[in-house]
């Protein structure tokens, strides 16, 4: 056998195959593309959840106006990503179909742990099945449902899935995992969560923090007359991005 | 050579259904025959008063429902030959009399009837409420209450629970009253239609209801004074203002009244 | 000769004051022949969730099954009891998926919301659409006797008990009137604490 480049010996080219030492070394390696991406994170308030990511495109001749790291899938869950943005598309795209499916089957939006087990499904598909490599990202998941209120969940390439109060993915995830033990508190409120997070981001932010370099999801836990859609009209969604006027408003307090 | 001119047939359906439905319940010494006044051909409505109850004499009332036209006609036939046997014996028909004749003119056409389901109600000789229900063959029998028509199927079993008293157990004391008063039946009657209407799109628009009273009976007598869109219509009265104003009938014998009310129009 | 009364039955649900019920007759026939007496098809979804299926008896079999499976999944996935309004959803797209095929079955749901206790029925016709009514749901072979003598007898807000009584002698008076429906009824009465389940003593002819 050969032994051939990566380091990693025979086993770094199967993706199915366990090393002597039981692990998967492709998983290994999709957890290392996600350790280079950019840093994202996620707070659950007592009102809400804030997710935010920051963006730096490698140009400054990029438009970066057309890149979206955070993502609406549904009225009720937004999902942000550190890692490979292709294989974030790509999920996006899966999630939000899924949201649509379960829609028209059931008459209403599917519930943030559901949909989240439906992502971690396709993501662990990818680690057994012949002809592909995994997801070169870890998520955070954003949701707001009446089953369990909100809930924010971290879904690695391997598809296992796991829920936070606060967790922060990507280059800077140990550091900014540190600052959120610091300063998470069980009653935290949603526009402090929002700070705490804008905060966290800065430790560690190359260049300047502005509403072109930032991106904020916020899950807003709905009263019951915000779900009583007004005559003619939707039910504003439980899950929104902040407009870069928004952002700048927060970046300025 | 020319093309063969072989037998072509033609379709002609001589009959059309025009909605509506009829409902009659007899008392103890009145009855009470009931119809809608709406005429319709498929969607169509062709009018919001078409009557289908016709006061035939003092105690006798035909409710005709099914094809109009032949309906309207068969009343007029009925008349005629009421006409004829007071002229033949000087005083009108009796109930089971003009029931007899129904099923005879009926069956006379039994190869080309006349398509309407007939319902008669009136006064006995014996000054007991009577309902008979024809089909449109003559077949017919003597009924405590009748639902034809579009909505039959949704009236005939609410009659059942409520005239009938079907499917209930009266309390040990308390057996159930074999005829009910006049207004617990204009109640029934009432609601039956507005039921109809809210379920049938052929039933709704006006509603007519005929009362018939026994000999010597009064609507005071039976609770029922004051009622707003009621008038007399025996023969022997000219109520043309239409307020039925008891005490100046001339009547002795049985009498008729006419109630209207309006039903829903979508 | 409608191959959606070929089997005979009806079903009726009806709304109450923090109650609801829903009831059937219990013949199976093949054509004018009755089979059996005891057919129900009136089927638990939950512990306060029913469903009645009048129509096809074939299909009322299969899709009480299909409907047990997919109820069953969601439970276990979401961890959690199915809900009134997206059990009538699952019905209707159940159905929906054999748009050009249909089982000849048309749903009745009658359940009280978790948590509220609010009253929900509703009815699909056999290709699934749904039909959410404030009153009262009828269907099956006698469901024109049973709109006439439901919309004579119902009334808002009935207690428990009054309910029962509306909706048995809805029930018994329109299937009384219907060759196809009768042979016996069952009554489900269900409120907030609990499932109240009689067989009515009715005609047998």
């Amino acid at each position: 056998m050969s032994s051939a480049a990566g380091g990693g010996g025979a086993y770094s080219f199967s993706l199915t195959t366990f090393s002597p030492s039981g692990k998967l070394v492709q998983i290994e390696h999709a957890l290392a593309a996600v350790a280079q991406g950019t840093t994202s994170l996620g707070i659950k308030a007592t009102n809400g959840i804030v997710i935010a990511t920051e963006k730096k495109s490698s140009s400054i001749l990029i438009d970066d106006s057309m890149i979206e790291k955070v993502a609406v899938i549904c009225p009720n869950i937004g999902i942000v990503y550190s890692g490979m943005g292709p294989d974030f598309r790509v999920l996006v795209t899966k999630a939000r179909k899924t949201a649509q499916a379960y829609w028209k089957l059931y008459g209403e939006y599917p519930p943030t742990r559901v949909l989240t087990q439906d992502i971690a499904t396709v993501m662990q598909e990818a680690t057994q099945s012949g002809g592909v490599r995994p997801f070169g990202v870890s998520l955070l998941v954003a949701g707001w449902d009446k089953v369990r209120g909100p809930s924010l969940y971290q879904v690695d390439p391997s598809g296992s899935f796991w829920a936070w109060k606060a967790s922060a993915i990507g280059k800077n995830m140990i550091n900014a995992k540190t600052f959120l033990e610091k300063r998470y508190n069980d009653d935290i409120s949603l526009e402090d969560a929002i700070h705490t997070a804008l905060l966290t981001l800065k430790e560690g932010f190359e260049g300047q923090m502005t509403e072109k370099t930032i991106e904020i999801g916020v899950v807003t836990v709905p009263s019951p007359e915000d779900l009583v859609a007004p005559p003619g009209e939707r039910v504003k969604p439980v899950f929104r991005k902040l407009s870069e006027e928004e952002v700048r408003d927060y970046l300025a307090l | 050579m020319s093309p063969t001119v072989g037998p072509v047939s033609r379709d002609f359906n001589p009959y059309s259904d025009n909605g509506g439905t009829i409902l009659a319940i007899a008392g103890e010494d009145f009855a009470v025959v009931a119809g809608d006044t709406r005429q319709s051909e498929g969607y169509n409505i062709q009018t919001r008063y078409a009557p289908k109850v016709f006061r035939l004499t003092d105690k006798a009332v035909l409710a005709v429902n099914g094809f109009a036209a032949d309906g309207n006609m068969f009343v007029k036939k009925v008349k005629q030959r009421l006409e004829w046997y007071r002229h033949a014996h000087g005083k009108d028909m009796q109930l089971r009399a003009i029931a007899r004749m129904i099923q005879t003119m009926l069956y006379a056409k039994r190869f080309f009837p006349y398509y309407v389901y007939n319902i008669l109600g009136g006064i006995e000789e014996d000054g007991s409420g009577a309902v008979y229900s024809f089909d449109p063959v003559g077949s017919y029998e003597r009924e405590a209450c009748r639902a034809a028509g579009a909505a039959q199927s949704l009236v005939q079993p609410f009659l059942d629970n409520q005239i009938y008293f079907k499917n209930q157990t009266p309390a040990i004391d308390a057996p159930f009253p074999r005829h009910l008063p006049l207004s617990h039946v204009l109640s029934i009657v009432t609601d039956s239609f507005t039921s109809a209407t809210e379920r049938h799109i052929e039933v709704g628009d006006g509603l007519e209801i005929y009362i018939i009273l026994a000999k010597g009976k009064t609507l005071s007598g039976l609770g029922l004074d004051g009622v707003k869109g009621l008038s007399e219509v025996t023969s022997t009265v000219d109520d043309s203002d239409g307020s039925a104003s008891e005490g100046e009938s001339l009547a002795e014998g049985e009498r008729i009244f006419v109630l209207r009310r309006e039903l829903k129009k979508d | 000769m409608s191959i959606m009364s070929y089997n005979g039955g009806s079903i009726v649900a009806m709304v109450g004051k923090d109650c609801v019920a829903i009831a059937s007759d219990l013949r199976l026939g093949n054509q004018a022949l009755t089979i059996a007496t005891n057919f129900e098809k009136v089927f638990p979804v939950t512990d306060r969730l029913y469903v009645g299926l009048p129509g096809l008896a074939t299909d009322v079999v299969t899709l009480r099954e299909r409907f047990r499976f997919r109820v069953n999944m969601y439970t276990i996935k979401e961890e959690r009891e199915i809900e009134p309004e997206t059990f009538a959803h699952l019905v209707s797209s159940t159905l929906y998926e054999r748009r050009f095929g249909p089982y000849f079955v048309e749903p009745v749901i009658a359940g009280l919301e978790k948590g509220t206790n609010k009253p929900f029925i509703a009815t699909t016709d056999l290709i699934g659409c749904l039909t959410l009514p404030k009153d009262f749901a009828v269907a099956g072979t006698a469901s024109d006797k049973l709109f006439g003598v439901a919309e004579g007898l119902w009334e808002p807000d009935l207690e428990p008990e009054d309910l029962f009584e509306t909706i048995s002698q809805t029930l018994m008076n329109a299937v009384d009137r219907d060759a196809f429906s009768g042979w016996g009824a069952i009554v489900h009465l269900i409120t907030p604490d609990q499932v109240i389940t009689r067989t009515l003593k009715a005609r047998m002819d």
